[in-house]
C-alpha cells in the first residue's frame, strides 16, 4: 500500500465520471503550542459515499473535524465546498453551508420533547410556538428521512440509540448534505447499530456524504466506502475499503504492525481457587429510585480475570462502584475475604487492597484542578512516609510521585502542574499505575483501554495478565469483546442491569455474547 | 503569522505583571474621574501619599484597617480552599464582636482573664454563626452562598437592637452604641493594638499548617472534586462542616479584635463592610495564604485613600467604586494572563 494506491483510490469507482467532490480539504494545517495537530491534510469527500477517518487518539481526527465544522480556523490550507473556497468563522456558518455533526455526547435538551429539540435547530421556528405544529413538522421530517421517532416523548425517556436518531434527524432537517459522526456506535446495542447503519446507507444512497470517525475496524470494514488513515496529524493513506484488509490499516495507523494478542496464557499454573470479593444478592438503585442493578450474586476469585461485557450503561458502572465500595448496595451483602463490608466505605475497600480504575477517570478518580502530585498520592496519603495521623509530607509526596511517573512512563518536568493539563492518555496511565500499586487483592478496571493508543493498550493488557499471574483478581469491564475474550477466564454479561449469565472460558463465543448483551438468551436461528 | 492560545498553567510571573497593569488601569481611571471633578491630580496624589504613609495618624489607620481585613480575608480564603463561598464573614464578624462585647461589659474580671475569654467567645460566636449554613451545605447540599449571606442581615439587626435597646449607652448617651468597654487589647504603639500581630501570626500559621497537614490535603481534595475525595476515602461532609466552622471562627475573632482593640464599643456600623471586603482580599490572595498579607495591605490603602478623597468632597461611595473596579480589572487581567501569542511558521 503505497503512493500508487493512495492516488489511485482518490475517487470512488461507482460514481459517474466527472462528479466533483462535495468537500475538498487542501493542505490543511493546524498548530497548537508545541504540537502539530494537523499538517498537509488533503482529502476529498464525495457525495454518495461514506468516508471513514481512522486514527489513534491524538492523531488529529478531532482537530480536523473541528476545522471542518467551523470551531477552529486552519492555520494553513483551504476548504473547498462545491468548488468554492470557503472559510467558516463559526459553527453556525458551517451549519448554514450544509455541514452537520453528530457528537459522541449528544447535545440535546433532556427535559424537552423530541419535537421541541428538533424545533431548536430550525431556522423557520416561529416566535409563537404551537406544540401540535412542532410535532407535525417533526413527524414530517422523520418520514422524509426514514428515521422513526416519537415526537412527543421527552428526551430523557429515550434510549441512547433513540437519542442519537433525534440528533441525526436534527442535523439532517437543518439541510445538511455532509453528515459527520463521531464514534456513533460507542453507546449503541448491536440491534441499534444495525438500524444506524441502515439509516446512514439510506442517506448515502440519496446523495449525501458521510464522514465517520471511528477506531473500530470492523465498523469501518462493514459500513464505509473509503477510509482515510491519519497518523501524527498527517494523512497516512486513503483507500477503498473493498481493496484493503484490517491488518494493513492497523499498520498504517500506528506506523508499525502491532498484534494485539488473542490470548494471555498463565506463566505459572493457578494455585488456589479462593474467593476475594463475593457479591451476595446485591442490588442497586439510582437517585430517582430506578433499579440500576437487579440482585446479582457473583464470586471474584484470586488469580482470575473476570470480564464484564455489556453495552455501556447497562449496570457496569454500578457494579464496579459496588465492588470498589464507592456505593453501598441497597440490598444484599458485599463480602471481601469473607468479611462483610457494611455501609459505604471506599477507605475500607482500599485498605483491603482493592484498586479501582473507574470509567470517568477525570471526574471520579482525579481532581482536575489539583497538581499531579496531589492526584498521585490520592490513595496513599494516609500512609507512611507521605502521611500520618495529622501530617502530610510534601517532599515525600513529590518523591513518590516522581517514582510513579517513571513507572507509568509519563514524562513531566514539573509535578506541580494541574493534572488537567496532561493528555487523557497520560492521566489514564497515571491512574492505572496508581491503582495497580495499591491493589494487593484485586483491581477493578472499567474500560481501561479507553483513551490509550494501541501500543499502550498492549502494555495495559500485559499488566492485567501480570496481576492475574501474581495471584490477584482482576475485574475487567470493557466494550471490546476481543479484549474480553483474550484476557478473561470468565465473562459475565450484563443487560438492563441484569446478570444474564457467566460464561466459562470454553464457552466463549462472539455471537452468543453479542446476543446476551442485547437481552436475548439465545441467538436467532 | 501568529495566533493566541490559552495556557492551561499560568506562570505566577505573568499573573503578577498582569495585576500590576490592572492596578495601573485602576489608577488611570481614577485619575480621569478626579480630573473631571476638577481636582488637581498632583495635589490629590500628594495628599493621599503623605496622609497615608507620611503621618503617624495615617500609618496607624492603615494598621487598624489591615487587622480586620486580614481576619475576614483569611476566613473567606479558608472557605475557598474547601471550594466554599463564605459570604457571611460580615455576620460572623458581628457575632464575634457581640460575644466579645458581652464579656467586656458584664464580666468583672482582670484583663488577664477576660481577654482570652473574649477571644474564645469571639471564635465560638463566629463558628456558631456559620454552623447552620455549614451543616446545611455539608449534609443537605444547601447553597452556603445564600445562607451565609442572609445571616449577615440578621447579625446586623441583632447588633442594632442591642445597641439601641438593652446594651445602649446610658453613661455618655452615644447614639447607636454600647458604652465603652471595660477591657481592651493592649497597644503596641499609639492606638495600634496587638490584634494585628495576632492576625499575621494566624495567617502565617494557617499557610504553613495547611500545606503540611493531612487535614489540609483532604480539604483541598474535598474542595476541588468531592467525587474524587469520596473515591480517595475522605468523608467530605464533615470536612466541609469543619472548614466553614473554622472560617466563621476566624471572622468572629476579627470582630473581637475590632471591638476590643479599635472601636472599644459595640456600634451599629461596626462591621464596616469588612466581611465583604474580605472576599476581595481572599480573591486577590489566590492560592497562597501568605498573599493575604499584601492583599489586606492593598485593601487598607484603598480604604485610607477613600477617607482622603472624602475630605476633598468626593462621595464616600468612591471606595466601593474603586474596589469594584479593582476586582473587575484583576479578574480580566488574570484571564488575559493565560493567553500567549503563538508564532507559527508560514
Amino acid at each position: 500500500m503505497s503512493e500508487q494506491s493512495v492516488t489511485g483510490d482518490r475517487r470512488p469507482v461507482d460514481l459517474p465520471a466527472g462528479t466533483p467532490p462535495l468537500l475538498t480539504l487542501s493542505g490543511i494545517a493546524k498548530y497548537f503550542p508545541g504540537v502539530i495537530a494537523n499538517k498537509d491534510v488533503s482529502i476529498d469527500f464525495y457525495p454518495g459515499e461514506i468516508h471513514a477517518l481512522l486514527g489513534e487518539n491524538g492523531a488529529g481526527k478531532s482537530t480536523l473535524m473541528n476545522i471542518v465544522t467551523g470551531l477552529y480556523q486552519p492555520d494553513e490550507g483551504e476548504l473547498i465546498l462545491n468548488g468554492y473556497g470557503v472559510s467558516f468563522d463559526s459553527p453556525e456558518a458551517a451549519i448554514a453551508a450544509g455541514i452537520g455533526m453528530v457528537h459522541q455526547h449528544f447535545k440535546l435538551v433532556s427535559r424537552f420533547t423530541v419535537a421541541e429539540n428538533l424545533a431548536l435547530g430550525w431556522r423557520e421556528t416561529r416566535r409563537w410556538l404551537s406544540a401540535s405544529e412542532m410535532a407535525r413538522r417533526a413527524e414530517a421530517e422523520a418520514a422524509r428521512y426514514g428515521l422513526d421517532i416519537k415526537a412527543s416523548a421527552p428526551i430523557d425517556s429515550l434510549t441512547a440509540g433513540e437519542q442519537q436518531r433525534v440528533e441525526i434527524l436534527r442535523v439532517l432537517s437543518r439541510g445538511a448534505s455532509l453528515l459527520i459522526l463521531d464514534e456513533p456506535t460507542a453507546v449503541l446495542s448491536p440491534l441499534e447499530v444495525g438500524e444506524l447503519y441502515a439509516a446512514l446507507r439510506r442517506f448515502r444512497d440519496g446523495g449525501g456524504a458521510v464522514i465517520l470517525i471511528s477506531h473500530k475496524l470492523d465498523e469501518i470494514m462493514a459500513l464505509a466506502d473509503r477510509v482515510t488513515v491519519l497518523r501524527h496529524g498527517r494523512v497516512a493513506g486513503t483507500h477503498k475499503v473493498s481493496a484493503i484488509d484490517p491488518a494493513t490499516l492497523v499498520t498504517e495507523m500506528i506506523g508499525r504492525p502491532v498484534e494485539q494478542k488473542s490470548a494471555y496464557p498463565r506463566k505459572s499454573p493457578r494455585e488456589k481457587d479462593s474467593c476475594v470479593i463475593r457479591l451476595d444478592n446485591v442490588s442497586c438503585r439510582d437517585g430517582a429510585g430506578r433499579v440500576r442493578l437487579h440482585p446479582v450474586s457473583l464470586d471474584i476469585r484470586v488469580g482470575e480475570i473476570l470480564g464484564v461485557a455489556g453495552v455501556t450503561g447497562n449496570g457496569q458502572s454500578e457494579l464496579a462502584d459496588l465492588l470498589a465500595g464507592l456505593q453501598a448496595p441497597q440490598g444484599g451483602r458485599v463480602l471481601v475475604d469473607g468479611k462483610e463490608m457494611g455501609g459505604v466505605s471506599p477507605k475500607a475497600f482500599r485498605e483491603a487492597g482493592i484498586g479501582y480504575v473507574p470509567e470517568d477517570r477525570l471526574h471520579k478518580a482525579l481532581a482536575p484542578a489539583l497538581s499531579v502530585t496531589e492526584n498521585t498520592v490520592m490513595r496513599v496519603f494516609r500512609e507512611h512516609p507521605i502521611g500520618g495521623r495529622l501530617v502530610y509530607h510534601a517532599s515525600e509526596a513529590l518523591r513518590f510521585t516522581r517514582s510513579l511517573l517513571e513507572r507509568a512512563q509519563v514524562s513531566l518536568s514539573d509535578p506541580a502542574t494541574p493534572i488537567r493539563a496532561l493528555s487523557g492518555g497520560n492521566q489514564q496511565r497515571l491512574v492505572l499505575a496508581r491503582e495497580r500499586m495499591i491493589s494487593d487483592r484485586a483491581l477493578i478496571a472499567s474500560y481501561p483501554s479507553r483513551g490509550l493508543d494501541i501500543g499502550a493498550i498492549a502494555v495495559m493488557r500485559e499488566t492485567l495478565a501480570d496481576i492475574r499471574d501474581e495471584g490477584r483478581a482482576v475485574v475487567l469491564i470493557s466494550e471490546d469483546l476481543d479484549e474480553l475474550m483474550a484476557l478473561s477466564d470468565r465473562i459475565a454479561v450484563l443487560c438492563g442491569g441484569r446478570l444474564m449469565t457467566v460464561l466459562e472460558k470454553d464457552d466463549f463465543d462472539l455471537a452468543r455474547i453479542g446476543a446476551l448483551m442485547s437481552g436475548r438468551e439465545k441467538e436467532h436461528g | 503569522m501568529s495566533r493566541r492560545i490559552r495556557l492551561a498553567v499560568v506562570p505566577a510571573r505573568r499573573i503578577f505583571i498582569g495585576r500590576l497593569l490592572a492596578l495601573g488601569f485602576v489608577f488611570v481611571v481614577l485619575a480621569v474621574v478626579l480630573a473631571m471633578l476638577g481636582l488637581k491630580l498632583g495635589m490629590v496624589a500628594r495628599l493621599v501619599v503623605t496622609s497615608t504613609f507620611g503621618t503617624k495618624f495615617g500609618l496607624e489607620d492603615l494598621a487598624l484597617y489591615m487587622t480586620p481585613l486580614l481576619m475576614t480575608g483569611a476566613a473567606v480564603w479558608l472557605g475557598l480552599r474547601a471550594g466554599l463561598w463564605n459570604i457571611g464573614a460580615e455576620g460572623q464578624f458581628l457575632a464575634g464582636a457581640t460575644a466579645a462585647t458581652a464579656i467586656g461589659l458584664f464580666l468583672p474580671a482582670s484583663a488577664l482573664v477576660s481577654l482570652p475569654l473574649a477571644a474564645l467567645a469571639g471564635l465560638l460566636a463566629g463558628a456558631l454563626w456559620s454552623a447552620v449554613p455549614a451543616a446545611g451545605r455539608a449534609w443537605l447540599g444547601v447553597s452556603e452562598i445564600i445562607t451565609t449571606l442572609l445571616l449577615n442581615f440578621i447579625a446586623s439587626f441583632m447588633v442594632y437592637y442591642l445597641v439601641t435597646g438593652p446594651w445602649a449607652d446610658r453613661v455618655t448617651g452615644a447614639q447607636v452604641s454600647s458604652e465603652r468597654l471595660h477591657v481592651a487589647l493592649p497597644v503596641i504603639h499609639g492606638v495600634v493594638h496587638w490584634g494585628g500581630v495576632l492576625g499575621l501570626v494566624i495567617v502565617v500559621a494557617m499557610g504553613l499548617s495547611l500545606g503540611r497537614s493531612r487535614f489540609g490535603y483532604e480539604l483541598a481534595l474535598s474542595g476541588s472534586n468531592p467525587t474524587a475525595a469520596h473515591y480517595a476515602g475522605v468523608s467530605v461532609a464533615p470536612r466541609i462542616f469543619v472548614a466553614l466552622l473554622f472560617s466563621g471562627a476566624l471572622a468572629g475573632l476579627g470582630g473581637m479584635m475590632e471591638v476590643l482593640g479599635t472601636v472599644h464599643r459595640l456600634q451599629g456600623g461596626l462591621a464596616h463592610g469588612y466581611g465583604y471586603l474580605g472576599i476581595v482580599v481572599a480573591l486577590l490572595a489566590r492560592k497562597s495564604a501568605f498573599a493575604l498579607i499584601p492583599a489586606a495591605f492593598l485593601m487598607a490603602v484603598i480604604l485610607n485613600t477613600g477617607i482622603v478623597l472624602q475630605t476633598l468632597q468626593v462621595s464616600a461611595s468612591s471606595v466601593l467604586a474603586i474596589t469594584g473596579l479593582l476586582v473587575f480589572a484583576i479578574a480580566v487581567s488574570d484571564e488575559l494572563a493565560a493567553y500567549v501569542k503563538l508564532e507559527t511558521q508560514k
